[in-house]
């Protein structure tokens, strides 16, 4: 067991416990076998991936560009067609977006030409709520993430990170079973990220929800995450799972956070170093048989 | 405050530079004086009704027919393969060269000039409405999929929309390039309006008529741009945050 000392840590009696779905089993996203191809050349993304999520677990899908991990979210998003595999959710096949799989994207994609609370009634406006409805769910929404003092500003008044906060209070309107996050505190400073883990954790909490969180952090997804999905490059596959078994609230500069995002990153610093070398291989190869043809240009330059 | 005092000086060298009575050079006093008989004998009020009626028209044709062409352009792989060279190619061409067609199908009508004024409006609309609607981010067409937008809602309620400060850039292209058509089909071709009313003044040699109605002309594009898009335009700024 590894000694935590979390400056952050409240009292044991406030401590967030896991939401009741991870303990009664079940699955609520399931891919089997995934491969994805992108473009004309069939280049692959992702290959023979297989991934089991639990009803209200917490998973971060991490690795670094090219490895594929906001692929598998679109791919359960519904946005990315699997050309073998398949992909089902709360025990069906996964066919195209749905109201129970919201997604939080990036740049929090909100709309421009709408209020903040227009844009989280938006959802609900597609599904055809009434007004009524609509009014009660984003005031409460807009409570939950503390934006309701700003539920008449347009996206473009608020900092990235209200933004994002927006953004997931639009994922949660039709109240879906799983939430996609998709590299979603990436352009946040540091301070900010800190505190919307805090409020994903907090969220998290009270809805049980279960999140897929996609990130290239890896104090963030240790952070955060009951279990981390390692994913490699060329192509894109799942290299190893780690449960996280730390209690929560954790902190991204706990000790036992750092100790274990230590050791994941050097997994995949080895996975990158392979990747290079190679690239390296292939360049080489490539020198050589310029040389071999004669061409002196290219030749000095090696 | 700044601009009167400048339009004063203006007006001033003007009148200084002019001040000799050449009539090929109209001062401020004759092209007043040519702007008010116009007036009082109705031939301008009615030259500037016409036109802007014309002008109406053919705008507003453009606009229904431009703006669904440009979201084609960008949206149906086919009309992008297939008319998408053929716009571009054929915005080469200045509106103007399509009178003498126009008029050998419609013959001397109000038809002959509004299909000018038309092919001068619509490329310029399709081309920014193409490129404003091509331009919308693929993570707001995204997000709004994954809440369940699709088909033609998805269009009118967020494509359009991302795309609307791009498309009013079209549409206030679209109205300078209607006017300058129209001007053209009006000088070439005689049918009252302001253009007629130039030619008028050349045939007269009343150069203090001319420079009236080209100041008129300025008058009017300029009404046109801070009545009609003014007030568009800051509520898009506010709205979108764009500029």
């Amino acid at each position: 067991m590894f000694v935590i000392t979390n400056p952050f840590a409240r009292p044991a009696a406030t401590a967030i416990e896991a939401p009741p779905g991870i303990a009664s089993g079940g699955t609520s996203i399931a891919l089997d076998h995934v491969t994805v191809a992108y473009g004309a050349a069939s280049t692959l993304a992702l290959t023979d991936v297989s991934l089991r999520i639990a009803p209200g677990e917490f998973v971060c899908l991490l690795g670094p560009s090219g490895s594929g991990k906001s692929t598998i979210l679109n791919v359960v998003a519904g946005l990315v067609k699997p050309v073998r595999g398949s992909v089902a959710a709360g025990g069906s096949q996964i066919k195209g977006p749905g109201p129970e799989r919201a997604v939080v994207f990036q740049d929090a994609a909100l709309f421009p030409w709408l209020t903040l609370r227009q844009n989280v009634e938006f959802p609900l406006r597609v599904k055809g709520a009434s007004a009524a409805t609509r009014t009660a769910k984003s005031e409460s929404l807009l409570r939950l993430v503390h934006l309701w003092k700003f539920r008449d500003s347009y996206p473009h008044e608020l900092s990235g990170g209200m933004r994002q906060r927006g953004g997931i209070a639009r994922a949660l309107a039709n109240d879906p079973a799983v939430l996609l996050m998709d590299e979603p505190f990436a352009a946040l400073d540091a301070q900010t990220r800190e505190i919307l883990h805090g409020e994903v954790e907090r969220i998290w909490a009270a809805t049980k929800k279960t999140i897929v969180f996609v990130t290239h952090n890896v104090r963030e997804a240790v952070r955060l995450a009951d279990r981390v999905v390692l994913l490699g490059t060329r192509p894109g596959r799942i290299l190893e799972e780690r449960t996280i078994d730390l209690p929560r609230p954790r902190g991204a500069n706990d000790e036992a956070v750092a100790r274990i995002a230590a050791d994941i990153a050097r997994r995949i610093a080895h996975e990158v170093e392979k990747v290079a070398s190679e690239e390296a291989d292939d360049a080489h190869g490539a020198d050589d048989r310029v040389q071999r043809s004669g061409d002196r240009a290219v030749g000095t330059a090696h | 405050m700044r601009t009167i005092a400048f339009s004063a000086v203006v007006i001033a060298l003007w009148a200084l530079l002019t001040s000799r009575g050449s009539p090929l050079l109209p001062g401020p006093a004759a092209v007043t004086r040519a702007l008010l008989s116009s007036v009082a004998d109705g031939t301008l009020p009615a030259a500037i009704l016409r036109t802007l009626a014309r002008l109406g028209v053919g705008y507003v044709v453009a606009l229904v027919i431009g703006v669904p062409l440009g979201v084609a352009l960008a949206r149906v792989r086919f009309v992008k393969e297939t008319l998408g060279p053929i716009v571009l190619g054929m915005s080469a061409v200045p509106s103007i060269c399509w009178l003498p067609l126009a008029i050998l199908w419609f013959g001397l009508s109000e038809l002959a000039i509004q299909v000018v004024v038309v092919c001068g409006a619509v490329l310029p609309i399709a081309i920014a409405t193409e490129s404003a609607v091509s331009q919308v981010p693929p993570s707001i067409d995204r997000a709004a999929r994954t809440m369940g937008a699709r088909g033609t809602r998805l269009l009118l309620t967020v494509t359009l929309p991302a795309a609307l400060p791009g498309i009013l850039a079209g549409a206030k292209l679209g109205w300078t390039f209607a006017l300058r058509s129209l001007m053209a089909g009006e000088l070439l071709f005689v049918s009252g309006g302001l253009g007629q009313m130039l030619e008028t003044g050349r045939d007269l040699g009343d150069t203090a008529l001319v420079v009236a109605i080209v100041l008129v002309i300025v008058v009017i594009g300029r009404a046109s741009e801070v009545l009609l898009f003014g007030r568009v335009d800051r509520l898009i700024a506010r709205r979108w945050g764009t500029a």
